[in-house]
């Protein structure tokens, strides 16, 4: 499995708060994402027509993963009546061994992929380099972060935080291609390099973005035509996907192929859908001889064991959360540590990978709402992130920890401290009286104190004032009271 | 015959039935409006869709053209059938088009694409195996190729789509290995919304006694990507010119 890296969260937020480079590109790109999906929604849709459409998303999503079981027998039952194979992998490892074996099989020396979050959460390019076949990313971005090393920076812009001149270093470095800061001409250096991918590549890798249970129809929706490639040259196509991402029926399509466009890049609809249902049939004139598909539990289990965290599993992958996500805007997507980024990223990097080495993402948001706002399903991200916090606090669960005893200790005392009136009045006073010599211009600057010191690291804590609210309310400033 | 089933399925599907608090199978098909509906209803269902398309045929092909445009296609028409032809050969010459390969719906007996562009001096390869020609030869026909023709199965006002389905005669690689796509759209095959395309598919789907098509595709636009500074770009991998040439 790729390597987790969250429980470096706070380091790493802060390294990525000071790269000017990640800045810019967060401050460039993400009112870009967010102002082309409010346009994409105004110009189709009203906010009552776009809200019902979410409700419906997200009934059938819940509908389908609470009879989870049902539809993967389905979708295994209609591929392979389609004439394909079907998988099932518990974890990472279990579906990259699957993986190499296909291509063993096919003496296979080199794959093509286009984008699979799944296959990234296998760290499957290293896993298929090991076996020694040759992986070739054909998404541009992911095509180009694998040239740089690195990982998906943002789900559906995987190279935001590149420039056109990272980029053009890269393609001179590994294609020997002549310098340019033309967009249009990295995109064709691109394009030239990859056909001959294309054309050669014996087997070809895919993702999923929905599994259409009865007819066995796997839906992939892309822009730059490189999954359609990768679908139709070569002799094997191998789509890896999440176990959640079965739907019903053919129909229950069009409600998720409306909201998923126009919340991931704000286009009405991407330039290509594709809906493949097996391999070709025998008088197809091309496409791929065999078809597999791979579902893919590899901690999802853990998420719908919980009766709360299991509407994490209707997320259709489009990235508004993170668009409008204070803190990702912020931090960027490599801070999170794992595949996935922003409040989505929060909520399952835990319960997939170990919830203690990534304690610290469910406290990285400000639970202001905008992800729940704009989430196309309806996913309730900030109560998903309080019950993870609440998990993480009262230790419930394996691998998690409760709060410290002095943490807990300190909740005791201001519960004594606050429970009665008289109690608050009495400890008002002694505040008054203990914060005295930490004011300076009515702030405390610092609170020397272990555990809650942080408050003050990077604020002033405001002091206590000579008189409470009820106190002056008491000396006369209430109304009048008439005489009995 | 079809594969057999993996060995870890049985396994796998009894976690996560226990996962939802559950310890056996279902003995039923979940109730689901989209699943449960059987041929006679969809049948009735597709009988509206139908009556639908018929009447509101010219604000589908309206809207079509508005949408196809919005959506970075080039739209022709609509024109009378003899005319169009002329127009996609035209097209050909405008972008110098010296191989071009066509796939072989059941428009191209109505417009002789052919002999057009033969009269401007192109010689159009139908892309498809046969007497002559391996399969393994297409791959290197259609990479080759600066221009591709084909139908279309439907084409849906929505969202300016043409939906292909590949299948013997018709190259998965035609539309999309060229730089450069023609589709040719009748109006009949012309749909208001993707509703009404699921509707349809499913009934065919039913009365084929679950048979699907092993590949079907919706163009909508040229080839695109931002990925490079969220500057849009067309002509990634797939075709960056689109013509989509309306048959009234």
């Amino acid at each position: 499995m790729a390597q987790v890296k969250s429980a470096a969260f706070k380091k790493a937020s802060t390294r990525a708060l000071h790269d000017q480079g990640i800045q810019h590109a967060l401050n460039h790109v993400m009112n870009h994402f967010t102002e082309a999906r409010a346009s994409a929604i105004a110009a189709d849709y009203s906010d009552e027509s776009w809200d019902a459409m979410r409700t419906r998303a997200a009934a059938i999503k819940a509908h389908t993963i609470g009879n989870l079981d049902y539809y993967l027998d389905l979708a295994d039952r209609s591929i392979r009546r389609n004439g394909g194979h079907v998988h099932f992998a518990d974890d990472a490892a279990d579906a990259t061994r699957i993986v190499i074996d296909i291509a063993k099989r096919h003496d296979v020396k080199r794959a093509i992929k286009s984008k699979s979050m799944v296959s990234e959460e296998m760290g499957l390019n290293d896993a298929l380099k090991r076996a020694g076949i040759d992986p070739v990313e054909t998404d541009l971005g992911e095509y180009i972060i694998q040239l740089a090393g690195e990982t998906p920076f943002h789900i559906i812009a995987p190279a935001m935080h590149k420039t056109r001149e990272e980029v053009s270093d890269l393609f001179h470095d590994w294609l020997k291609s002549a310098p340019t800061s033309d967009i249009a001409r990295l995109c064709s250096i691109a394009r030239e390099a990859l056909r001959k991918h294309f054309e050669t590549a014996e087997m070809g890798i895919t993702g999923a973005n929905f599994v259409v249970a009865e007819t066995g129809t796997v839906v992939i929706v892309t822009n730059e035509g490189n999954g359609r490639m990768v679908t139709s040259t070569p002799r094997v196509h191998v789509a890896i996907c999440g176990m959640e991402k079965v739907l019903p029926a053919i129909e229950d399509l069009p409600v998720f192929l409306r909201l998923l466009p126009r919340s991931a890049t704000g286009q009405r609809t991407t330039s290509y859908t594709s809906f493949i249902s097996g391999p070709r049939g025998p008088s197809d004139e091309d496409g791929p001889e065999e078809f597999h598909l791979i579902f893919v539990d590899n901690g999802r289990l853990n998420l719908l064991k919980d009766e709360v965290l299991r509407e994490a599993l209707s997320c259709i992958r489009c990235g508004a959360c993170l668009n409008h996500c204070p803190v990702y805007r912020k931090v960027g997507g490599h801070a999170y540590g794992w595949v996935y980024s922003g409040p989505i990223g929060a909520v399952v990097t835990g319960p997939m990978t170990g919830m203690k080495q990534a304690a610290d993402l469910p406290f990285a948001s400000t639970l202001c709402g905008a992800c729940r706002d704009v989430c196309p399903v309806k996913i309730d991200l900030p109560k998903l992130l309080l019950h993870l916090r609440h998990r993480l606090a009262e230790g419930t669960g394996s691998g998690e920890r409760a709060g410290t005893w002095m943490e807990r200790l300190y909740i005791r005392r201001w519960h004594d401290a606050v429970k009665t009136r008289a109690a608050l009045d009495r400890s008002t006073r002694l505040g008054r009286l203990l914060q005295k010599p930490l004011v300076r211009r009515g702030k405390v600057r610092s609170l020397p104190l272990p555990v809650i010191s942080g408050w003050t690291k990077d604020r002033d804590f405001p002091a206590l004032a000579p008189k409470s609210f009820g106190e002056i309310w008491r000396d006369g400033l209430g109304p009048a009271r008439e005489p009995e | 015959m079809p594969a057999e089933e993996h060995p870890n399925k049985a396994a796998f599907l009894q976690r996560v039935r226990e996962a939802l608090g559950r310890s056996d199978p279902l003995l039923h098909m979940p109730d689901h409006p989209t699943l449960k509906a059987a041929l006679p209803r969809q049948e009735e269902k597709v009988r509206t869709v139908r009556a639908r398309i018929d009447v509101l045929r010219a604000q589908n092909l309206k809207k079509l053209a508005e949408t196809a445009t919005a959506a970075s296609w080039h739209v022709h028409g609509p024109i009378a059938v003899e005319e169009a032809a002329e127009v996609v050969a035209g097209i050909a010459s405008g972008l110098r088009a010296k191989h071009v390969v066509r796939s072989t719906e059941d428009v191209f007996r109505r417009v002789n694409v052919d002999s057009a562009l033969r009269r401007s001096g192109i010689s159009p390869t139908v892309l498809a195996a046969g007497r002559s020609r391996g399969r393994s030869a297409l791959k290197g026909l259609a990479f080759e190729a600066d221009l591709g023709i084909t139908g279309v199965s439907y084409a849906i006002a929505e969202t300016g789509t043409c939906v292909v389905t590949p299948r013997k005669g018709i190259a998965r690689l035609t539309s999309l290995a060229p730089p450069a796509y023609i589709a040719l759209v009748e109006a009949d095959q012309v749909l208001g919304n993707l509703d009404e395309y699921f509707a349809l598919t499913r009934l065919v789907y039913q009365k084929s006694r679950g048979r699907t098509p092993t590949y079907v595709n919706f163009i909508s636009g040229p080839s695109r990507t931002a990925d490079i500074e969220q500057t849009l770009t067309i002509g990634v991998h797939g075709p960056g010119v689109v013509h989509m040439v309306l048959i009234a």
